[in-house]
């Protein structure tokens, strides 16, 4: 394996092993109390009016907020997850309904590579978690 | 169908894979008819970008036929000639709002990846990772076009295949580089890499009213292509010093715009790139940033650089004085090509912007490896490889 291809091994392995430190660190994706914010380029108005049902099912679980952006930006779109409702799914529903809010649809992944190969197999790891990862 | 796949480092092949189907209303599905390659994809070929796997169909500068759109798709019809932008926009975020569609917030479907390495997420890019979205590529019989109505752009009739092609990317890429560097009447403007991006920044520069401009690079053809097709001035960097020339060029002041079209994994002479070299091996930095730094040094006090070759992540000696203490404005970004691509095949049409000498090799998809190898090492004098569908 040359240099390149052990390079690959390794961020390989740091990401697996990121991701399942994160998944048994359940707590860990729990926000505390903070909030969770989307940026969506829609007047509030509008916002309260079409929130998407990615974001209302969970009724009582989450908390949800809208106020307006700064500036030119639109709404602010908060959610802050007050029963057992993970970070993870709250982040996902916010980036869907921002983008069914915004785009009128959220974009779909093509499907994977038929061979992906053992790096590839934990890069799918990664990436089945990394439309819910990430900041917000 | 056939397609181009990256099947592990520096192993690219031709393989079957299934066709693309419409996956949301506002998509289309495009006959591809020309697809190039890009000097970006190195950094996929060496493994640099490890987001890749096995079966990942590459390539992202393309134009081709409108075979299938979804009901949510207004501007294209079966049979139209469209040019696709290699960044996947939705058009109506606010970032695609102020013209910023490479920053689109809503085509990167794994945006935790780039968030948690640069803060923030990219949009989507065809065959480019799955960092970028995680989308197929265009050397391929056909792609699927996200978004359709905002990141295919018609082709005029005037303009031909060949040159559409390169308003895809590098053609969009080069003229942001010189219009977001700040380009004015009666600039200087050194362009650092006379590949295709570098090529098209440095025409950008003349046609926004520079008055002179010269490009780095140490490939004499490269160079030379320069020289007679656009008539810049060149500097070959392994025969001559950057510096010197570039003082000597502006009166001892200095570049009034530096672009900078190299990349990540940039080459040069003596003991910096020795060091670069070392470094990035021993993973203790990501990119070799050596163009960059030259653009910095090397422009005048107030002066502006444009980044826009692809970097990934943190290096090592950024002349942060030199920044700091000139006073320079430091800007970089991925292509925003839906804000240019219908002025520069305007341009084409109108015979202002040449863009197919670009094509030294023209080739069929069943040689797509061939393609990328003669391009990764510059033999038989190759710009770009084309591959014809």
């Amino acid at each position: 394996m040359n240099t390149a291809g052990k390079a690959l091994l390794a961020a390989g392995v740091a990401t697996a092993v990121t991701v399942v430190r994160r998944r048994r660190r359940a707590p860990d994706d729990q926000p505390d109390g903070r909030w969770l914010v989307v940026t969506v380029n829609r007047a509030p108005a509008d916002v309260q009016a079409s929130l998407p049902e990615d974001l209302t099912r969970w009724k009582d679980e989450v908390e949800l907020r809208i106020t307006p952006a700064s500036g030119d930006k639109g709404t602010e779109l908060r959610a802050k997850p007050v029963g057992g409702t993970s970070a993870h799914d709250v982040r996902l529903a916010l980036r869907r309904a921002k983008s069914v809010l915004e785009a009128g649809e959220v974009v779909r992944p093509d499907t994977a590579p038929t061979h992906p190969g053992p790096m590839g197999k934990v890069l799918q790891l990664v990436t089945s978690r990394a439309a819910g990862g990430g900041r917000l | 169908m056939k397609a181009l796949c990256w099947e592990g480092i520096n192993d690219v092949r031709v393989q079957d894979v299934p066709d693309p189907q419409l996956l949301n209303d506002q998509d289309m599905i495009l006959k591809v008819g020309l697809s190039t390659v890009c000097g970006s994809d190195l950094h996929l070929l060496t493994g640099h970008i490890p987001f890749m796997q096995a079966g990942d169909v590459i390539g992202h500068e393309f134009m081709g036929e409108v075979v299938e759109v979804g009901p949510g798709v207004t501007k294209h019809r079966p049979g139209d000639r469209v040019v696709v932008c290699s960044f996947i926009a939705c058009g109506r975020c606010w970032y695609c709002r102020n013209e910023l569609y490479s920053l689109c917030d809503n085509t990167n479907t794994n945006p935790g990846i780039t968030q948690h390495l640069w803060g923030s997420d990219p949009g989507g890019v065809f065959g480019y990772s799955h960092a970028m979205g995680g989308f197929r590529g265009s050397h391929a019989e056909y792609v699927r076009v996200p978004f359709a109505d905002h990141t295919a752009i018609a082709i005029p009739e005037a303009v031909d295949d060949m040159s559409a092609l390169f308003t895809s990317d590098s053609a969009a890429t080069g003229w942001m580089g010189a219009d977001l560097g700040g380009v004015k009447q009666g600039d200087v403007v050194a362009v650092w890499g006379a590949g295709a991006v570098g090529q098209m920044a440095a025409r950008a520069a003349q046609l926004l009213g520079a008055e002179r401009v010269l490009i780095i690079d140490r490939f004499e053809y490269r160079l030379a292509q320069a020289r007679s097709v656009f008539g810049v001035e060149t500097i070959n960097y392994a025969e001559t010093s950057v510096g010197d020339t570039l003082l000597e060029a502006t009166g001892g002041r200095g570049p009034d715009v530096c672009i900078e079209a190299v990349g990540c994994e940039a080459h040069s002479t003596g003991p910096q790139y020795v060091y670069d070299q070392v470094k990035s091996k021993l993973k203790l930095e990501m990119d070799r940033p050596i163009a960059v730094r030259e653009a910095i040094y090397n422009c005048r006090k107030g002066g502006s650089v444009f980044v826009l070759g692809v970097f990934t992540g943190l290096v090592d000696k950024f002349p942060l004085g030199a920044l700091m203490n000139k006073g320079l404005t430091v800007r970089g970004a991925q292509q925003h090509g839906q804000r240019y691509i219908p002025m520069l095949l305007d341009r084409i049409a109108s015979g202002e912007l040449v863009t197919d000498h670009l094509a030294t090799h023209v080739m069929p998809l069943s040689e797509g490896a061939r393609g990328y190898e003669l391009f990764k090492k510059k033999e038989d004098d190759c710009v770009r490889s084309v591959f014809r569908l």
